[in-house]
């Protein structure tokens, strides 16, 4: 069982006729897209059996996922991340940029607008910070937008000072950036060995991005020159964690003159810096064996709930998590998403529903 | 946690006489110096044989000890790394980047940084500080020149 209040940090609608991306685009790349200038590079991975669940169909109208998404599972919140996150991927530079705006502009009008359940993020390129500030400035004032979305692949390793006036600009309106895994291996090999041969491989393999990532943020001095700033690492696993919690502090007792401006051990930084997303949750033979697992990553405070709808390899928030204490419950599929974002705590939203209907909360 | 700032020590700093940094101090090729003990104060050797950028690695039982000169302040440190048991005084001595703004280094400390021979963790000669975090810390003893120019190491 999930805890009573429930942010589901990744679903996945996607744009059609009943929520066009076109209408969306700025004028200004609009004859560009005509001329597809709005083509960026693949993974190439396919999964032979198709991305989405083969129970689903509502992810393509805002009220069609309610309907069979947020209101069966009682979700309080619902975090898109859209489709728009890897705009930075897009070869033409201008248009990469137009086409965040158009992703920012199709959450905005057809999905925030049709419920107060669903948090947005903003799509920015990463190749263009200027724009990406700019965007960010623009969208960080509504009130639903609550996060940038990013993909995993990148021109360069995310602690790169190349994003750092993007990063600044997010912690400026306290928004956290989510990475979130699909494009890996479309610039770069997905593996530092070669390519994977297929999708069984690839998707087995994201979370060695994070883990680059991951040690680049904070051997660069991303936390140190950014306090207030969060990254979530979406869908990319969370056993592999301690290890390099592990490895890095251990590196750094002996290499620490690389990284002075590191004020505290690697790992320090992120446990208070890094929140990771459950899905897809890994399942050892025995649960107890993943609980561990969260105790040495201090899941109370870094481990967040989320589904993947509508992904093949959706987790359900009744049937996916081991057993565990009522409280590391309600950190994990509310409290530490509720405090990333700045959304209502359970004892606020609590208390409004019992205002709402008395009889119900009896 | 936040990591050790240090401050700076005797004379090490002062005088324009340090020995160029990894340089200072090269892994030691003579055996350990057997010390003589009187009370709690071990005899070393002559000053003359302990010139700046110079250490004696000096024994008593099992008990052994690194002495340095740096820049004509003497200093002793025991020679055990916390972490794993090492030889911690048969690592080298260098300068190392003091913390600092992210994207800059500021090098500080000039000979007198002890790198643990086996996994390279930093040690502060004259006050005995682990780098790598608040509590680590190598035992030190103060070193005296007597009348006699002797170096003693009071233990």
């Amino acid at each position: 069982m999930p805890s009573e209040l429930i942010i589901d940090m990744d679903i996945h609608p996607v744009a059609s006729p009943s929520c066009p991306l076109e209408p969306c685009i700025p004028d200004s790349i609009r004859e560009a897209v005509n001329f597809k200038l709005n083509s960026a590079p693949g993974t190439g991975y396919a999964n032979p059996f198709g991305f989405q669940r083969r129970d689903v169909s509502g992810f393509n109208d805002p009220h069609r996922t309610i309907e069979e998404h947020l209101d069966p599972l009682g979700l309080t919140y619902a975090v898109i991340q859209p489709t728009g996150m890897s705009v930075s991927l897009i070869h033409q530079i201008e248009v990469g940029s137009g086409m965040a705006t158009a992703w920012n502009e199709w959450q905005v009008r057809y999905w925030l607008a049709a419920d107060e359940r669903y948090i947005g993020s903003i799509c920015v390129n990463m190749r263009d910070p200027e724009a990406a500030v700019r965007e960010i400035d623009r969208y960080a004032e509504h009130p639903q937008m609550r996060q940038l979305c990013i993909c995993g692949e990148s021109d360069d390793l995310y602690g790169h000072r190349r994003y750092f006036p993007i990063y600044a600009a997010a912690a400026r309106h306290g928004l956290p950036i989510t990475i979130h895994p699909g494009t890996e291996g479309a610039l770069n090999s997905a593996t530092p060995i070669g390519r994977p041969t297929n999708y069984l491989q690839w998707h087995t393999l994201i979370p060695l991005t994070y883990q680059a990532h991951l040690v680049s943020l904070v051997t660069e001095g991303v936390f140190e020159k950014f306090p207030e700033l969060r990254f979530v690492l979406c869908e990319g696993g969370i056993a592999w964690l301690p290890h390099v919690l592990w490895r890095m502090d251990k590196n750094f007792k002996g290499l620490r003159a690389m990284a002075p401006w590191l004020k505290r051990h690697p790992s320090e930084y992120v446990l208070e810096h890094i929140r990771l997303t459950t899905q897809p949750i890994e399942e050892p033979a025995s649960p107890q064996h993943l609980m561990q697992i969260f105790d040495m990553v201090e899941a109370h405070r870094t481990v967040c709930f989320a589904t993947d709808y509508p992904h093949w390899d959706f987790d359900d928030p009744f049937q996916s998590l081991p057993r565990m204490d009522e409280k590391l419950k309600n950190r994990i599929f509310y409290d530490t998403a509720a405090e990333l974002y700045g959304l209502p705590s359970r004892e606020s939203v609590m208390q409004a529903r019992s205002a709402q209907s008395p009889e119900a909360v009896k | 946690m936040n990591l050790p700032q240090l401050q700076a020590a005797g004379s090490c700093q002062s005088t324009g006489e340090v020995p160029a940094l990894s340089q200072a101090f090269d892994v030691v090729r003579q055996g350990p110096t057997k010390v003589v003990r009187d009370g709690r104060r071990l005899t070393v050797c002559h000053k003359d044989e302990l010139p700046p950028g110079q250490k004696k690695i000096i024994t008593e039982g099992k008990w052994s000890a690194g002495v340095y000169n740096i820049a004509g302040s003497y200093y002793a440190i025991k020679n055990v790394c916390p972490h794993a048991g090492a030889p911690l005084c048969k690592g080298t001595v260098h300068a190392t980047h003091q913390p600092s703004d992210v994207g800059e280094f500021d090098p500080a400390y000039h000979g007198r940084i002890l790198r643990c021979p086996w996994h390279g963790w930093e040690f502060d000669i004259p006050t005995g500080k682990g780098l790598y975090d608040r509590k680590s810390r190598v035992a030190t003893y103060p070193v005296v020149v007597d009348e006699q120019g002797m170096v003693v190491v009071i233990r």
